[in-house]
């Protein structure tokens, strides 16, 4: 309808219209006429071609970036997930709330750590009236009572630690030790204060149950008695120096001392003659299996014969040990204990001053486990033989010429009982000589004491 | 008068102050960044190396091949400890025997308990073994009250152990908290699959009957799965008497007994003997990090105590 029309209304035949048609169709389709008629369709194309191209690729782009993403999140979840493995590896060995109650709250409390030590000794002497060199040792023929100790120990608080030790007789009780321990003082400082056996030598810091032998060698007993115990406050400073070295000083009362070498001033209010202790300590760890553990003492006070007069003791020892760690049964070791004293008195005329000393040398071998032998020789002289104390009476005298010879046999049922077996050769230049055999049984229960190097 | 000799010691007793005085002054406190970590023994040192890298120093009290029971409170290891920061123990009363007095005469409040740098180990235990449900008394033998202290002979416990190292050090040194955190985290990965692989060579023998000479490897049977059916020591810390080992050997001879464990500090005298009448072998392991030569890690202690054991194991019946 439309053609016939347009037909009608150009009045153009048939055969014309196709020709026209033709025309138009070849001028429509000929390059020049195409793209002048439709514009660089080719060019548009391209264009287009190139930015498809261009949306492709930056499609891809976006897709490996996807991709990547994807990956690194895959793997982050991974090691989320390893982590948490290792999390729930770590939190499972965390440690459960501890239990309340039951045992634990039994054996918790705030009572200090309490024990009680009784050494025992029989004992056989040759002679009728034994020399007494040393309160708790086996005095007579007979089962003797050498001491009971009971110890308790704890923390004050964060500062300060408390060791108490009494000392029981059967019918006396002495306040062996009671001392508080600082425990954060700068400058490397410990301070003690109380009664504590004092820093003089070795053995006068060894309780009666870790000593080696049932009786005191003669040096000790002689210039220190039992043991020095005055009140005072010690003063123990950690030198700088490569190897463990140790200076102590300390000012002590000797109010109620039983020491033959210090007393009390009869001038009581006197700071000069105030009993002062000093000591350095040294230890050397020559060799794992090697140690060595060298020290001076110096100690000067009244002695109590007057107001003014004074006594000076020096003491050295030494200690030596050899334990080898890596072979099997490393229990057996060697060790040398030794100290040597020397002592200067002042006494009132017509007597005068006099000097004495005394030595002590003794060899452990701990051969098994439980079991040790042993050997020791002491000895004491003076300068003053001519002195001679007032029999029974107590006080300042030189000690006289005397040997003593001891062997001994240990065995250790287990760390908290003792057997001992000990011969011992008494030589005194003022008596006949006499010997001795002790078998000592020593028991300790409570807390686990320390050991003592 | 004798004035001058009260003047004399006042002066002595001065001269000593100053003395003393001198030697502190002297001593300027060498400032390392690194913190310094004490172990008790040298599981506890060596888990804190590789916790800590190159952040930390650490020392050990004992030697691997000491009974950690009976070391000697010498002196010198109280220089170490007067200089520690951290202080790693092993609890359970192990170390009562020689760590209080060297712990007292260090100087150190950093390691005093209740304090950063003290951390007894047991209280990281998730399980403790032999926790004692009845009064106990030393008739017992040695025993601990706290329960069996030698739980580092199980490796589970070594991750419990490096984490609260690890958070022990992140708190003494918050700084390198992260670098703490890595190391832990590398070293629990790396532990968890070595634990995977000794629990494979460990499982074909699972139920195995054993003897040890002290009740030192309760924790580590019960990883293992071993069954121990007796002790050379009739009790803890008492050695054995002849009549013992008698018994023992009757008690075991219908049992199906394979090893006989003990560490080399102990005799070997009678664990020999049980375990020949026994038909069993006798195997001398190390319990610590440097129990033997070559053994420096935590790791490499339980390979060679898995790897003898599997070995023994694995070849016996065949003679």
């Amino acid at each position: 309808m439309k053609m016939q029309e347009s037909a009608g209304h150009h009045g153009i035949t048939n055969i014309n219209r196709r020709f026209i048609i033709f025309v138009f169709a070849f001028l429509l389709f000929s390059p020049d006429v195409h793209t002048e008629v439709w514009g660089d369709e080719k060019d548009d194309i391209k264009k287009q071609m190139q930015e498809l191209r261009q949306q492709m690729e930056s499609m891809q782009k976006k897709l490996e970036e996807l991709e990547e993403k994807n990956r690194i999140l895959e793997e982050e979840t991974k090691k989320q997930k390893e982590g948490k493995e290792i999390e729930k590896a770590i939190s499972e060995a965390a440690p459960p709330p501890p239990p309340g109650g039951g045992l634990r709250g039994l054996v918790q409390s705030l009572n200090p750590d309490i024990s009680v030590i009784g050494t025992f000794a029989a004992a056989y002497f040759t002679t009728d009236n034994p020399i007494s060199h040393a309160e708790n040792d086996p005095q007579n023929t007979g089962i003797n009572l050498q001491e009971i100790e009971v110890g308790f120990q704890a923390a004050v608080d964060p500062y300060f630690r408390l060791d108490s030790f009494f000392s029981f007789l059967r019918n006396e009780v002495e306040v062996e030790e009671l001392y508080a321990t600082t425990l954060s003082l700068p400058l490397n400082t410990q301070i003690r204060t109380g009664i504590m056996r004092s820093k003089f030598g070795r053995i006068n810091l060894q309780h009666r149950e870790v000593q080696d032998f049932v009786t005191l060698p003669l040096p000790v007993t002689s210039f220190l008695a039992e043991h020095l115990n005055p009140t005072g406050v010690e003063f123990n400073f950690l030198l700088p120096l490569p190897w463990f070295s140790e200076l102590s000083a300390s000012v002590n009362s000797s109010n109620g001392l039983e020491t033959p070498t210090f007393a009390p001033s009869p001038d009581a209010n006197n700071l000069g003659l105030l009993l002062y202790i000093a000591h350095l300590s040294n230890f050397f760890e020559l060799s794992d299996a090697l140690s060595l553990s060298l020290g001076g003492s110096f100690a000067t006070g009244s002695n109590g014969t007057s107001s003014t007069n004074r006594s000076n003791l020096y003491g050295a020892d030494l200690f030596l040990k050899y334990r080898p760690l890596k072979y099997s049964s490393s229990y057996q070791e060697v060790w040398l204990q030794s100290e040597f004293m020397y002592r200067q008195a002042e006494t009132p005329e017509p007597e005068g001053n006099f000097n004495d000393w005394g030595g002590y040398v003794q060899a452990i071998y701990r051969f098994a486990k439980r079991w040790n032998t042993g050997v020791r020789f002491d000895f004491v002289n003076t300068n003053n033989n001519s002195f001679v104390p007032p029999p029974g009476e107590e006080g300042l005298f030189p000690a006289r010429k005397e040997l003593n010879y001891a062997a001994m046999l240990t065995f250790n049922p287990s760390e908290f009982s003792r057997i001992r077996l000990q011969y011992e050769f008494d030589d005194p230049s003022f008596r006949s000589n006499y010997s001795a055999v002790f078998l000592q049984f020593e028991y300790s229960i409570g807390a686990h004491g320390a050991h003592p190097f | 008068m004798k004035l001058h000799k009260i003047f004399q010691s006042i002066a002595l007793s001065i001269c000593f102050a100053f003395l003393a005085m001198t030697f502190l002054l002297i001593s300027t406190e060498d400032v390392s960044a690194k913190v310094r970590v004490v172990g008790s023994i040298p599981d506890f040192a060596a888990i804190a190396q590789e916790i800590g890298g190159d952040k930390v120093e650490v020392a050990s009290l004992s030697k691997g091949y000491q009974d950690p029971h009976f070391v000697d409170a010498k002196p010198s290891l109280i220089l170490v400890l007067n200089k520690a920061d951290l202080l790693l123990y092993a609890g359970l009363e192990l170390e009562i025997g020689w760590l209080p007095p060297l712990i007292t005469g260090a100087r150190n409040s950093k390691i005093l308990r209740g304090n950063i740098g003290n951390l007894d180990c047991s209280t990281l235990i998730p399980r403790l073994l032999e926790v004692p449900i009845t009064k106990v008394d030393r008739s017992l033998g040695d025993i601990h009250p706290g329960g069996n202290p030698h739980y580092w002979l199980d490796p589970r416990n070594g991750i419990a152990i490096a984490k609260g190292i690890a958070e022990r050090l992140k708190e003494i040194d918050p700084e390198n908290a992260s670098y703490y955190d890595e190391r832990l985290g590398d070293f629990v990965r790396r532990l968890s699959a070595k634990i995977k692989e000794w629990d494979e060579k460990l499982a074909p023998y699972k139920g195995t009957q054993i003897i040890t000479y002290h009740k030192s490897w309760v924790y580590f049977s019960d990883w293992a799965g071993f069954e121990e059916v007796g002790f050379v020591e009739p009790k803890p810390g008492i050695p054995p008497s002849p009549s013992y080992v008698a018994d023992l050997i009757r008690k075991i001879q219908q049992m199906n007994v394979k090893l006989v464990i003990e560490e080399s500090f102990y005799s070997q005298k009678a664990p020999d003997l049980i375990a020949q009448k026994a038909g069993a072998s006798l195997l001398v392991l190390p319990s610590e990090v440097g129990g033997r030569d070559g053994i420096n890690t935590y790791s490499e202690l339980f390979d060679a105590i898995v790897g003898e054991i599997t070995s023994k194991l694995a070849n016996h019946g065949k003679g």
